[in-house]
């Protein structure tokens, strides 16, 4: 058997399995070198589970809870819509001046332009939907009906007895 | 003949005057009579018929042969523009609600009387014949129609039928009569007057229908029923204040004014009406999605007052259309429709 390598550590840990752990302890009944190495390792484990628990510093605690908290520095993203205001989640990030980056360089009247650009979008599309629900409307399905008064007029005649006009040819 | 009758005649408006007071409803019996005679005499005869309307007049002759138990014979000789003509009508005391105009039923006559004082004011003569002339007067005491009622028969000889301005708008008389000499053995009953049962209202407004119990010139629904023509259900309305009839035809659907043919449309307030100038004033339009056709012996203003008193809806609005539109949309993507 070559020597355990890697599998000392598994060994200390008791991570190997039954087969395993007895060919493993009859090499290290024979092989010195693995045996010393075994011993190493045991007792620096033996070593770093006897530290005592080091405490986390106050400020760094601190600061990372306020990283959780309201306006805290969060990178900006881009908005879709960002003339939508109220359409997302309330906008806490604090002024720019307070951001960890610097403020992105921006074209001067571009996101004018591109609020004007959005809301022209939405008025377009407004336009085309309402042009479609009115034409939708617009257009009468109920077939045309054209009263049949001959009908009607004969049953008026029989109701008033007084024949004016073409009921039926006479014989 | 019949020219001979007409000239040789006695005016028919030849009135011997009596005392006005005394004839405050005292005219009913004899319309009454009239109306009994109608139904239970033997009779044939020629009558003129005129009747002006929105186009003018329109006179015809029509000849009368009524057999008692067994109905009238209508016929309107053929003339040089059309052909021979001939109604074979029911005898009214049996079928007809308002009993026809010439022999009214009770029904009519209780409507007569709710809406005018009918009084006997004088003798007169038509045809030759001796009568008596009934007055239907208004609420201010002018003239709503004349009657002449045959002293010896006391069948109805001529009718007339004055507008709210005091002209003739209807006129029938006959201008020969031949009375059977033998009178009916068993005399007809006119049929007794049942009033329009409002379970049969209810019963057409359940299905949908809705429609006034009165209309302008005192006017009052008398006989409704509904029907199936080939172009879908209708409803028949029957109004009248006991001298005109205006017939009120209702369907469902839009009006296709494309096919109508020898109509002409007029407007009326916001929205066109398509009248035809025929004697009964035949009047047709759209309206809430129903369509309204008017048929009238009745005078003018009448007939036009209660045209406006009918439903007219004006076309959709825009947002009817908006509304109307989303509301298909949402039945294309509604999957439980």
């Amino acid at each position: 058997m070559s020597h355990l390598g890697e599998r000392v550590s598994a060994l200390i840990d008791g991570e190997l399995g039954h087969t395993e752990r007895e060919k493993a302890f009859a090499h290290l009944a024979g092989c010195d070198d693995c045996r010393a190495e075994v011993d190493a390792l045991r007792s620096l484990k033996n070593r770093l589970r006897s530290l005592a628990p080091t405490g986390i510093p106050a400020d760094l605690t601190m600061s990372l809870l306020r990283m959780g908290e309201p306006g805290g520095p969060i990178p900006p993203r881009a908005r879709p819509l960002p003339s939508l205001r109220g359409y997302g989640p309330a906008d806490n990030r604090p002024p720019r001046a307070a951001a960890f980056t610097a403020p992105a360089k921006r074209k001067p009247g571009g996101g004018r332009a591109r609020r004007v650009r959005y809301v022209a979008v939405g008025v377009a599309s407004a336009a085309v939907a309402l042009g479609t629900l009115f034409a939708i409307g617009g257009v009468d399905n109920t077939p045309g009906v054209v009263p049949p008064v001959e009908m009607f007029a004969n049953q008026h005649k029989i109701s008033v007895q007084e024949p004016a006009t073409t009921v039926r040819p006479a014989p | 003949m019949v020219l001979l009758c007409l000239f040789v005649s006695n005016p028919a408006h030849a009135v011997v005057p009596v005392d006005p007071g005394e004839g405050e409803d005292t005219g009913l019996p004899l319309l009454r009579s009239a109306a009994g005679a109608g139904r239970d005499r033997g009779y044939t005869g020629v009558q003129f018929v005129t009747s002006w309307g929105r186009g003018g007049s329109r006179a015809s002759l029509v000849e009368i042969t009524h057999v008692p138990g067994r109905g009238s014979t209508l016929r309107t000789p053929a003339t040089g523009t059309s052909g021979s003509t001939e109604v074979l009508a029911a005898d009214p005391g049996d079928q007809l609600p308002s009993g026809g105009l010439t022999a009214p039923s009770e029904g009519m006559l209780d409507i007569l009387s709710r809406n005018y004082r009918v009084a006997d004011v004088g003798r007169g003569s038509v045809c030759g014949r001796a009568s008596r002339i009934v007055e239907a007067r208004r609420g201010d005491g002018t003239a709503a129609a004349r009657f002449w009622i045959d002293e010896k028969t006391s069948l109805l000889l001529r009718r007339e039928i004055i507008d709210s301005s005091g002209r003739i708008a209807h006129a029938g008389a006959f201008i020969d009569l031949r009375i059977d000499g033998t009178a009916a053995k068993n005399i007809v009953v006119a049929t007794p007057f049942t009033p329009l049962e409002t379970t049969r209202l209810a019963d057409l407004r359940n299905k949908g229908w809705s429609f006034p119990g009165t209309l302008p010139g005192r006017l009052e629904l008398f006989a409704a029923a509904d029907g199936l023509a080939p172009s879908g259900p209708y409803l028949h309305l029957s109004y009248s204040d006991g001298l005109s009839v205006l017939s009120v035809f209702v369907q469902r659907g839009r009006l296709d004014e494309s096919r109508l043919v020898g109509w002409h449309s007029q407007r009326l307030r916001d929205h066109t009406i398509w009248v035809r100038n025929a004697a009964t004033q035949e009047t047709v339009w759209a309206g809430g999605g129903h369509i309204y056709t008017v048929l009238a012996n009745a005078p003018g203003d009448t007939v036009d007052a209660a045209i406006q008193a009918l439903p007219h809806e004006p076309p959709p609005g825009v947002w009817d259309q908006l509304v109307r539109g989303f509301g298909r949309v949402v039945a294309w993507v509604n999957p439980f429709e």
